[in-house]
């Protein structure tokens, strides 16, 4: 196997492994975990791209910035869970979702 | 010059729309000017535009690789139609001076009449597919909003959602139209288009002919999409005249006219266009003799006629229809502004509560049978010049079951025109209540379209040579005008279509001797007061719509899981289609 195949298998398992996790989970801080998961598959493949193209640079900048970005993200996502868990005293997707169709 | 007159014309009515917006509903009297200066320098804008027609893009926009260069083109069908919505726009401003005083909201009535204008001037101009579209649903909104203008009466607001909505619907087929030709040609201009369209496959023109009759059908209120005109008549009646009677439902048989030389080879299209036009001119002809509500009858007479441009259309008469789209709009905005005036005079609509109007308002009788004269299709006035050209179009070169059901169409229309006059100016008074008189400002509105109907018909040389010359797709030759006056009027086919005519007045002179006659049509009364069971189908298609969405609730969980999962099958299929397409 060579560099670029493994690259892309462990991209795809880590967002594969994210989007089982958003499919099973009903615990909101799972759920910034398993986004947080499917975003570092993102990074690989990222990675992968730019050694595919002979861009490697530019993958790997990609990938620096895509990281400062999805730190914001689970830092708000967390921050929300834990205004959710003040407020609504659950942090089960099943008792917050409010939609009944 | 072109340019700067075909900016002018789209740009006024718009700059026009912000300004009465802007002075604020407090300042009543300055919107009611600010709107009819717009409107008017709009007309003489668009009149100006007139003698520099052409078949070359006057004004080019580039907005770069995706949506190509939007261009206006002003050919012969392009002005003229902007000129009748300027002008019939202007005239429908100076009425609303006395119709709309003292309403509220006059911010909102006039920035979306002025909005309107300015758009079916551009729907009218545009050399793009893309173009084209944009304006039709602007257009389309504006109608909706102006239908929906009472919006505490819950008739109005939903007259209004059933316009918009089958309009919309039409215009999907239009949008269909302008992507096949993107996908094919790489260019939205619609001379690419009306050049190459034979090189296009037999089925996407097909697609694209048919898309077009439905964007047109539903536009014009042409059957089975006529059910929402009868509702838009809870607008203020000057919308009426000006949106659905004189130009936003003339876009449709504009569409038609415009693309015919592209889709008249298209197997079973003109056929197809020929049946839209008879059913609409004889049905709506019908339901136009047992409505008892004044703006319904001429709401139904307007699906009528435009039936007669369609028609025109499917046998081929382009001139004829446009000849006729310029002399209803006249009539037609005249009819309806005098209708304004008569029910702003009496304060109903409902015409057993007429009768004998004619002794109180003298000056509305006068034009408003001088439209109704020319709708029933008398000569000398110009429905009956473009009328029997239609008909005669048809006698030569339609099928003749199609030229026998449009004759009698033209009989019913006569008689229905002459029982909605005698039930509104004549006979006894049946309503209470005082009657006060039309403002200046009514009569000069109808004053000047009921000299435009008494001449009108003197511009057909003209306008034929402008057609002929500027629509370099279309195979038409210009006849000179008395030539085409001369065939008129010794045409035997003529002589026939007037005596169907007359024989409808005498059916109204003589109908209590008809009475057996009446009682034995009863059953079509009933049907065409039910409105055919269109009426009843559009109910059926909204109760399975709700019916539908109501049992889709269910996959709405409100679940991320689900959600993620619906995410993913979406992708999944997506994914397939391309992997299949590819």
């Amino acid at each position: 196997m060579s560099t670029l195949e493994i690259m892309l298998v462990s991209a795809f398992a880590l967002v594969g492994a994210g989007l089982y996790g958003l499919l099973i989970t009903r615990n909101l801080i799972k759920v910034v975990i398993a986004l947080q998961i499917m975003v570092k598959g993102a990074l690989v493949a990222l990675v992968a791209a730019g050694q595919a193209s002979d861009q490697l640079a530019l993958g790997q900048s990609l990938a620096m910035t895509v990281i400062v970005a999805d730190t914001v993200v689970a830092v708000i996502g967390l921050a929300f869970a834990v205004q959710v868990k003040r407020v609504r005293g659950t942090l089960d997707l099943r008792a917050l979702a409010e939609l009944r169709g | 010059m072109a340019d700067w007159l075909i900016g002018l014309t789209i740009g006024l009515p718009w700059i026009g729309a912000l300004a009465v917006w802007l002075a604020g509903d407090r300042r009543a009297e300055m919107q009611h000017r600010l709107a009819v200066v717009f409107s008017v320098a709009a007309g003489a804008a668009a009149l100006l535009l007139l003698p520099s027609y052409g078949d070359a893009p006057a004004l080019s926009i580039e907005v770069g690789s995706v949506f190509g260069t939007l261009t206006f083109v002003p050919d012969g069908l392009g002005v003229f139609l902007a000129a009748v919505a300027t002008v019939v726009g202007s005239l429908a401003v100076i009425f609303s001076v006395d119709y709309m005083r003292g309403e509220a909201s006059l911010g909102r009535y006039y920035a979306l009449v002025l909005l309107f204008i300015g758009a079916m001037v551009g729907l009218a101009l545009s050399g793009s597919l893309f173009l084209l579209f944009v304006f039709w649903e602007i257009t389309a909104l504006c109608s909706y909003a102006l239908i929906a203008f009472y919006n505490d009466d819950p008739k109005a607001v939903a007259g209004g959602l059933r316009a918009l909505i089958i309009t919309q619907f039409g215009g999907l087929g239009l949008l269909a139209g302008a992507l096949i030709a993107y996908a094919y040609f790489g260019d939205t201009q619609i001379s690419t288009f009306l050049a190459r369209a034979d090189t296009l496959p037999e089925s996407m023109l097909a697609l694209m002919a048919f898309g077009a009759l439905a964007a047109a059908a539903a536009k014009s209120a042409q059957v089975p999409f006529h059910t929402w005109l009868p509702g838009a008549m809870e607008a203020p009646t000057p919308v009426s005249a000006l949106i659905h009677a004189a130009t936003m439902v003339n876009a449709g048989v504009y569409l038609l006219a415009r693309f015919y030389p592209a889709f008249e080879g298209v197997a079973g299209w003109t056929t197809a266009v020929i049946l839209v036009g008879l059913l609409s001119a004889f049905l709506a002809a019908l339901m136009a003799l047992v409505a008892i509500d004044l703006k319904r009858v001429l709401a139904y007479s307007t699906i009528s006629q435009l039936g007669y441009m369609v028609y025109a259309v499917g046998v081929g008469g382009v001139f004829a229809s446009q000849f006729h789209l310029l002399s209803h709009a006249v009539f037609k905005a005249l009819l309806f502004l005098a209708a304004g005036a008569v029910i702003h005079s009496v304060g109903t609509r409902d015409m057993r509560q007429m009768g004998g109007l004619r002794r109180e308002l003298p000056f509305i009788r006068t034009v408003f049978v001088i439209g109704a004269l020319a709708l029933a299709g008398l000569p000398l006035l110009n429905g009956f010049w473009s009328k029997e050209l239609v008909l005669e179009d048809g006698l030569h070169h339609g099928p003749v079951w199609a030229y026998a059901g449009m004759l009698l169409a033209a009989g019913i229309t006569a008689l229905y025109t002459f029982r909605m006059v005698w039930l509104v100016f004549y006979g006894e008074r049946r309503g209470a209540g005082h009657v006060h008189a039309p403002g200046l400002a009514m009569k000069l509105a109808t004053g000047i379209l009921a000299a435009g109907t008494l001449t009108s018909w003197l511009l057909a040389g003209g306008f034929g040579k402008m057609l002929a010359e500027s629509l370099p797709f279309h195979d038409l030759h210009a006849p000179a005008a008395l030539d085409l006056y001369e065939t008129i009027v010794t045409a035997p086919a003529t002589y026939l279509a007037l005596a169907v005519i007359a024989l409808g007045l005498a059916a109204w002179w003589w109908r209590d001797r008809l009475a057996g006659a009446r009682d034995a049509l009863a059953p079509l009364a009933r049907a065409a007061e039910a409105d055919f069971g269109f009426e009843a189908l559009n109910r059926r298609i909204v109760t399975a719509t709700a019916a539908a969405a109501e049992s889709l609730r269910a996959t709405q969980t409100g679940l991320l899981n689900w959600n993620v999962l619906g995410i993913v099958g979406g992708l999944v299929i997506v994914l397939a289609v391309l992997a299949l397409g590819a």
